[in-house]
């Protein structure tokens, strides 16, 4: 009877053919080109096949050979820490470094069980200032501190 | 002999500038600073610290990155020796009899070996990369695109063997890398190539975005999941010179240390990491009473640090010569010198020779400054390693989403890392190791770009390949090493290799 054995590297191979499916679904109107002028279409297909060949391998190899279980995902950590960079990017340009960054420091915090939320106020803000005065003032990058206060 | 001398004079008349020391000593300050907190490594330290020298001249920022390098890996070692976490595989090995010594009381002898021992590895490496880039340079010019791409494939094929974990996965990490890299306009015939109708992809993904979305954000999602055990040493950090026994002791591991790591550094596909495992090894079998290893040996830190010091440098030279990163933490030193403007490679040391030799008097005076720096700064560093994780990331978290935005000033860079960073996390539950997929992505654009000059040069006939000697001779390697590595029993060997 076939059984998985090793789920990791099961889903890690159905990851790798998923992929190659999708960049051969992508790439179906681009010209494979001649030997002599490859075109636009090979190399991606090729890497594609590539990774197929991989990832059933790795399927294979799953049903023979015991291995790794699959770990648990955790919903926390990359809800919390993607979301905040998320609103930074979302924040920065029309409300400027000091939303962004304390709203980032702050929602990020939330990721960790043991964070404490006065306490990520606090580093919040000394964090975003201390990014102010080395990005803004020392290295001065462009980037918008509070347009809807100062303007810029 | 002339020559070498003459170009060592005039990096050090651009290294010893007031702004370049600044820089250097800059650098390496931050860079230790950053590298010390334990589960950040040198990768995602060098990647945070990046926007640092956006408005630093090209010469000044290589010359500061390369201390943010040597601070990073200097960090490293500290935390290996004094928390018993490793930064990066090669500090691994001085965990074992590192933090062996700091539980007897002597870490403070530990961390002063590894300086001075570091120290003299790095001297040593820097006049080795001052004598053969001239010379390596010269070779790869002979270099035509068939030679690169065979050089490149025998990089990749190192890189698939010394990674850790199954080498199916490796090679799987390594293809999705040249994948990635084919996103974006095709630079022949100006198609879009798998964009997914999303503008921002059409110049292809950006470097800074995908290493910091695979090592800014996804690490820190890889720690959160595993709650650290920190070691924190408890006893006195102690006197930080050796003593005159120590040093006899230490010497000549040091000596066969820095020999290991500086040969193994220049090896393309990240040899660099074997030299520590190598050195650990080799002093064992020499040693006359091998038990006394993993319980506190000064030759197993002496050794394994020189050799970790001298491959991180000659790892440098694939990068300066012939423009090939080894590694992703060159890889990452391309990126950044492609921000600054300085595509990698043997036309650097012709068209930029300040830039080339001032860097590599910068390795040195490096070196010099973390010797410096680090003895007295030891208490502070201490101090450091108790920073709560819960405090930690989301300050990493900040600076990454700042720097990210700072590259391009574009606001959509920053959810595209987002996305890496998820991808990241991904990976990590497969099972896959990122470092070579960073490795991959940047040999790859230039791998279909040598390769179409080939096959126009060669009207098409693969033969190219292996006509030529040299191309055939790297291909030739490039085999053997992936055979030799799927053989069973060297298999086995490899895996003791990396548990020891």
């Amino acid at each position: 009877m076939i059984r998985i054995r090793a789920p990791q590297e099961t889903a890690a191979g159905l990851f790798l053919v998923v992929l190659a499916a999708v960049v051969f679904w992508q790439t179906s109107d681009l010209a494979v080109g001649t030997v002599r002028a490859l075109g636009p279409g090979m190399m991606p297909r090729v890497l594609a096949t590539l990774c197929g060949i991989c990832g059933i391998a790795l399927i294979v190899f799953s049903l023979i050979k015991d291995g790794a279980a699959l770990e648990r995902w955790s919903i926390r950590g990359p809800l919390f820490i993607l979301g905040a960079a998320i609103v930074f990017g979302l924040t920065i340009r029309p409300l400027g470094l000091f939303v962004a960054g304390i709203a980032t420091v702050i929602l990020g915090s939330f990721a960790s069980h043991d964070s404490r939320f006065v306490e990520s106020v606090i580093f919040g803000v000394a964090m975003t200032t201390f990014c102010w005065l080395l990005f803004k003032v020392l290295l001065s990058l462009p980037i918008p501190v509070a347009p809807w206060l100062l303007g810029y | 002999m002339e020559a070498f001398f003459g170009n060592l004079e005039l990096g050090f008349t651009t290294a010893l500038s007031l702004q370049n020391i600044a820089l250097c000593f800059g650098g390496c300050l931050i860079g230790t600073l950053v590298g010390i907190l334990p589960g950040v490594g040198p990768i995602a330290t060098i990647a945070i610290l990046l926007p640092l020298t956006f408005q630093v001249d090209p010469t000044g920022a290589l010359i500061m990155l390369a201390g943010i390098y040597y601070g990073a890996q200097y960090g490293g070692s500290t935390t290996a020796i004094l928390v018993n976490i490793p930064g990066e595989a090669t500090s691994v090995v001085t965990t074992l009899d590192g933090h062996q010594m700091a539980r007897n009381g002597r870490a403070g002898i530990a961390l002063g070996v590894a300086a001075i021992g570091s120290f003299f590895a790095g001297t040593v490496a820097t006049m080795v990369i001052a004598a053969l880039g001239v010379p390596l340079t010269k070779l790869a010019l002979i270099f035509g695109p068939a030679e690169y791409f065979s050089l490149m494939i025998m990089g990749l094929a190192f890189a698939v063997v010394l990674a850790r974990g199954s080498i199916l996965k490796a090679g799987a990490v390594i293809f999705v890398g040249l994948l990635l890299s084919t996103i974006g306009t095709d630079l022949q015939t100006g198609d879009e190539r798998l964009t997914f109708g999303m503008i921002d992809l059409m110049d292809g993904i950006d470097f800074a975005v995908l290493a910091m979305g695979l090592f800014g954000f996804a690490e820190i999602l890889r720690n959160l999941d595993n709650p650290e055990t920190r070691d924190v040493v408890k006893t006195k950090i102690g006197r930080l010179l050796p003593s005159m026994q120590d040093f006899k002791d230490s010497a000549l591991p040091v000596l066969r240390g820095t020999f290991l790591g500086g040969t193994l550094g220049i090896l393309p596909g990240n040899g660099a990491v074997l030299g520590p495992f190598a050195s650990y090894t080799l002093e064992k079998k020499l040693a006359k009473d091998p038990r006394r290893f993993g319980k506190g040996a000064i030759e197993g830190v002496a050794g394994p640090e020189a050799a970790n010091n001298a491959g991180a440098q000659t790892a440098f030279i694939p990068l300066l010569t012939l423009g090939i990163p080894p590694n992703a933490v060159m890889a990452l030193m391309v990126g950044a010198m492609t921000i600054h403007g300085i595509i990698p490679g043997p036309q650097v040391m012709t068209k930029t020779p300040e830039l080339f030799w001032g860097m590599i008097a910068s390795m040195w005076i490096g070196n010099l400054m973390l010797l410096i720096i680090n003895l007295p700064l030891i208490g502070l560093w201490v101090r450091l390693l108790k920073v709560p994780y819960r405090l930690m990331f989301p300050a990493i978290l900040l600076f990454c989403c700042i720097g990210i935005y700072s590259i391009n000033n574009d606001a959509g860079d920053v959810l595209m890392t987002a996305f890496f960073g998820f991808a990241g996390y991904a990976f990590y539950k497969f099972g896959f190791e990122p470092a070579p997929l960073l490795l991959g992505f940047v040999l790859g654009k230039l791998m279909e770009e040598k390769l179409r000059q080939a096959l126009i040069l060669s009207r098409g006939d693969f033969a190219t390949f292996v006509t030529s000697p040299v191309s055939a001779g790297l291909l030739l390697v490039a085999a053997l090493v992936i055979v030799v590595a799927i053989l069973p029993t060297v298999r086995k060997g490899r895996e003791e290799a990396f548990l020891e």
